[in-house]
C-alpha cells in the first residue's frame, strides 16, 4: 500500500515536472511564432531595426496595451522587425534572461520594463556594450539609456486631487474630512500618488485623514471607506484598482453625497463611474508609453535623436462619465 | 454541580474563564474608542461594525474547530480566495448565481476533505499538510479565470449580493445573520453532539480517543469540512462586496483566524475553548479595526496593538491556569458534559 502510494506520488511529480517543462517551452515558441507573423508583416525594406519590448510578464492588460501601442509605432514607421517578450511570471532572473536572449538574437534595441531598479542592470550594461539601445517604459532600472516614458505617479495623483478638490467646491463644501485608502507604505507608485493628491489639498481646509492600507483587496478596501464614511467623510481617494472599487461600492452602498476619486481602469471601475458613484479615476496610458517608446529608440538608432536620458511623463486621462 | 448557583455554572464550562477576562477587555477597548471619536457609538457605525466582524467571526469559527483537534488549518484564507473567484468567474459566465454557489461549496468542501485525509489518514504534520493545500487553494484561485481578476459579476447577481452582504433583515444587515445561523449549527455540533465531544476528544489525547474507538480519521475530516464551510462562506462575502472576484482575496485571513480563537480562549494545543470565545475574539480583531482607524491612528501602530493583544491574550490564559499542566483526556471530557 505503501509502495504503491510512494509510487504514485513519484510519478505525479515527475508528470507535474514534465508539465512545467511543457509550458515554459511552449510560451516562447508562441511568442516566437506571433514575432515571425509581425516580422512578415512589417516586410523589411532597406534599414530593418529589431526592437524588442520585455515587460514583466505577458498577462496583464497595461502589457498588452504597451504591446499594441509598440504595433502601432511599429507599421508606421514601417523599418521596425518588432517582438514581444515576457518572462510567464514576474521574476527577475527570468527577465535577465529575455535580457540576454534578446540581444542573443541580435536586437538593436529593446524597451524594457524593469521589474527593479537593480536586478538588470548587469545584463543592461552588457546589453549597451554590445551595441543595443535601451529605452524604458513604465518603470526604469538604474542605468542611464535613451528615454525613460512613465507615468509621472505624483503629479497623477496631484490631478485626482485636484478633480476631487474642485467637485467639492462646485457643491459647495470647503471643508471636512478626506480619506485616503492606500495598498500599503511599500509600493512606490501608489505612494506617489498618495504624495501628489495631499499636495492638491496643501492651502485648502480639507483635512486628511490618516492614510489606511488595504493591499489592493476590494473588500478590505470597501470595509475603510464604509468606516470613513461612518466617520463623516466627504472625500474617498484610492490609490489602486482594489482601492477604488472599494471605494465605490461603499459610496454607492451609502448612497449620500461623499464623492470618490481613484486609479486605474477596469470594467467594474467604469461601471461605478457610469452609474455616478465615483467621479472618476485615473488611468496611464501604456499604449503611449510603447508607441512613444518605438519612435525612441529608432530614431536613437538612425541616429536622428540620440536621447538624452531625460524622463517623459506620459501622463493620465481623467475617465470620467462623460468620456467613457 | 448542579446545586451551585448559576454564575458558578457558567463558570464551570470549560474555557469560560477566558472567555470572561477578553469580554471585559472588549468593553473597555469600546469605552475607550467611544470617548476618543463619538462617532464610533453612531448608529451607522455599529451596524457596519458588526458587519465587519462577522467575517472574522465566520473564519475564526473554522479555525477554532481545528484547533480544538489539535490541529491547524493555514488553507483558510487561500479556500476563501478560491471560493470569491470560482463563484465569481462562474457567475461574469452567466451560470446562475445560486448554482454557482453551490458549485463553490463542492469544490471548497473537496479541498477540507483532502485536508482532512492527509492529516488523519497519511499522518502529515497538518502545518505543512495546509500549507500545501494553501498553495494550491491560491493557484486555483488564479486559474480560474486564467490569472485576472474578473469583471464585475453584473446585474443578473444582484439577490446575490444582496443575501450575502448589502441586504438587511430586522434591521441588521444580512451578513451578520449568517454568521449567527452558522455560529448556532456549528456551535450546537460542538457542545451538545457526540461529534463535538469526539472533536475535543481527540485534541486532548488522541492515543486514548483512539483507544476508546473515536474514530480518527472521521472527526479530523469534519473539522477540517467545517472549516472548509466557514472559508467557503466568507469567500462567497467578500464576491457580494465587491460584485468582483479578486485573486488576493482573504490573502492572510488565515491568520485573522487563528487570532480570533486563540483571543478568544481556544487553545492551540487543542482540546480546549469555546465558539463564545471566539465571539468575543473576533469582536475584540474587529473593534481595534475599525476603533483604530476612527481614533485615527496610523496603521503601524494597529498592527502593534494587534500583535500584543494576541500574545497578552494567551499569556493572560497560561497564568490564570497557574502553569499547570493540560489536564489529561478523563478530566476534560467530564466538565463537557457538564456543559451540555
Amino acid at each position: 500500500m505503501k509502495k504503491a502510494l510512494a509510487i504514485l506520488m513519484a510519478s505525479a511529480m515527475a508528470l507535474s515536472l514534465v508539465a512545467c517543462g511543457g509550458s515554459s517551452s511552449s510560451a516562447p515558441a508562441a511568442s516566437s511564432a506571433a514575432a515571425a507573423s509581425s516580422a512578415a508583416s512589417t516586410a523589411a525594406k532597406g534599414d530593418t531595426y529589431k526592437v524588442y519590448l520585455i515587460t514583466m510578464d505577458q498577462m496583464d492588460q497595461h502589457w498588452v496595451n504597451m504591446d499594441k501601442g509598440c504595433q502601432k509605432a511599429a507599421s508606421e514607421l514601417g523599418n521596425v522587425d518588432y517582438k514581444w517578450t515576457a518572462p510567464d511570471v514576474k521574476d527577475d532572473a527570468k527577465q535577465i534572461e529575455c535580457i540576454n536572449n534578446a540581444v542573443a538574437d541580435g536586437a538593436d534595441a529593446i524597451l524594457l520594463a524593469a521589474n527593479g531598479p537593480d536586478a538588470d542592470v548587469a545584463a543592461l550594461k552588457e546589453a549597451q556594450a554590445a551595441g543595443v539601445k535601451i529605452v524604458y517604459v513604465d518603470s526604469p532600472a538604474n542605468l542611464p539609456a535613451i528615454k525613460t516614458f512613465a507615468t509621472n505617479n505624483e503629479a497623477a495623483g496631484k490631478t485626482a486631487g485636484d478633480q476631487l478638490l474642485k467637485a467639492l467646491t462646485d457643491k459647495g463644501v470647503t471643508s471636512g474630512k478626506i480619506g485616503i485608502i492606500n495598498t500599503n507604505a511599500a509600493t512606490t507608485s501608489t505612494v506617489d500618488r498618495e504624495t501628489g493628491f495631499r499636495a492638491a489639498f496643501k492651502d485648502s481646509k480639507f483635512e486628511l485623514l490618516e492614510t489606511q492600507y488595504s493591499e489592493g483587496d476590494a473588500a478590505k478596501s470597501k470595509d475603510i471607506a464604509t468606516n470613513y464614511i461612518a466617520q463623516g467623510c466627504v472625500g474617498i481617494f484610492g490609490t489602486n484598482e482594489g482601492s477604488t472599487v472599494g471605494t465605490g461600492n461603499a459610496i454607492k452602498e451609502d448612497g449620500g453625497d461623499v464623492i470618490g476619486v481613484g486609479f486605474d481602469k477596469s470594467d467594474t471601475i467604469l461601471g461605478l463611474i457610469k452609474d455616478g458613484t465615483l467621479l472618476c479615476a485615473m488611468a496611464q496610458n501604456p499604449d503611449k508609453m510603447g508607441y512613444e517608446g518605438i519612435k525612441a529608440a529608432v530614431a536613437a538608432l538612425d541616429g536622428s535623436d540620440a536621447g538624452d536620458g531625460s524622463t517623459v511623463d506620459t501622463g493620465v486621462t481623467v475617465l470620467t462619465k462623460d468620456n467613457i | 454541580m448542579e446545586k451551585r448557583n448559576p454564575f458558578r455554572k457558567v463558570m464551570a464550562v470549560r474555557g469560560m474563564g477566558q472567555v470572561v477576562t477578553v469580554s471585559v477587555g472588549l468593553v473597555v477597548l469600546c469605552i475607550v474608542f467611544g470617548i476618543l471619536n463619538p462617532s464610533f457609538f453612531s448608529n451607522k457605525n455599529v451596524g457596519n461594525l458588526l458587519r465587519q466582524i462577522a467575517p472574522t467571526l465566520i473564519i475564526g469559527i473554522g479555525q477554532s474547530f481545528v484547533l480544538i483537534t489539535g490541529n491547524i488549518d493555514l488553507s483558510i484564507g487561500s479556500v476563501v480566495g478560491m471560493s470569491c473567484m470560482l463563484s465569481a468567474t462562474m457567475m461574469t459566465k452567466g451560470v446562475n448565481p445560486w448554482v454557482a454557489v453551490l458549485i463553490t461549496l463542492a469544490c471548497c468542501l473537496a479541498v477540507g476533505l483532502i485536508n482532512g485525509e492527509l492529516v488523519a489518514r497519511c499522518k502529515l504534520p497538518p502545518f505543512i499538510a495546509t500549507l500545501g493545500t494553501m498553495t494550491i487553494a491560491r493557484g486555483i484561485a488564479q486559474i480560474a479565470n486564467n490569472n485576472y481578476n474578473t469583471d464585475s459579476i453584473g446585474e443578473g447577481a444582484e439577490t446575490f449580493r444582496n443575501f450575502f452582504y448589502y441586504g438587511k433583515i430586522l434591521g441588521l444587515y444580512n451578513t451578520i445573520w449568517i454568521a449567527v445561523v452558522l455560529w448556532l449549527i456549528f456551535n450546537f455540533l460542538l457542545s451538545r453532539t457526540r461529534t463535538g465531544r469526539h472533536i475535543y476528544a481527540i485534541g486532548s489525547n488522541l492515543e486514548a480517543s483512539k483507544l476508546s474507538g473515536v474514530n480518527i480519521i472521521r472527526t479530523t475530516n469534519n473539522a477540517y469540512l467545517v472549516s472548509a464551510i466557514c472559508a467557503c462562506a466568507v469567500g462567497l462575502i467578500i464576491c457580494a462586496t465587491s460584485g468582483m472576484g479578486t485573486m488576493d482575496a482573504g490573502n492572510s485571513y488565515e491568520m485573522y483566524a487563528v487570532a480570533a480563537s486563540v483571543i478568544g480562549g481556544v487553545s492551540t494545543l487543542g482540546g480546549q475553548g469555546i465558539l463564545l470565545g471566539t465571539v468575543i475574539g473576533a469582536s475584540i480583531w474587529g473593534v481595534l479595526q475599525n476603533g483604530l482607524q476612527f481614533a485615527g491612528a496610523p496603521v503601524a501602530i494597529r498592527n502593534i496593538v494587534i500583535g500584543i493583544i494576541v500574545v497578552v491574550s494567551v499569556l493572560m490564559d497560561v497564568v490564570l491556569r497557574g502553569g499547570k499542566p493540560r489536564r489529561t483526556a478523563k478530566d476534560k471530557t467530564a466538565p463537557a458534559k457538564a456543559a451540555s
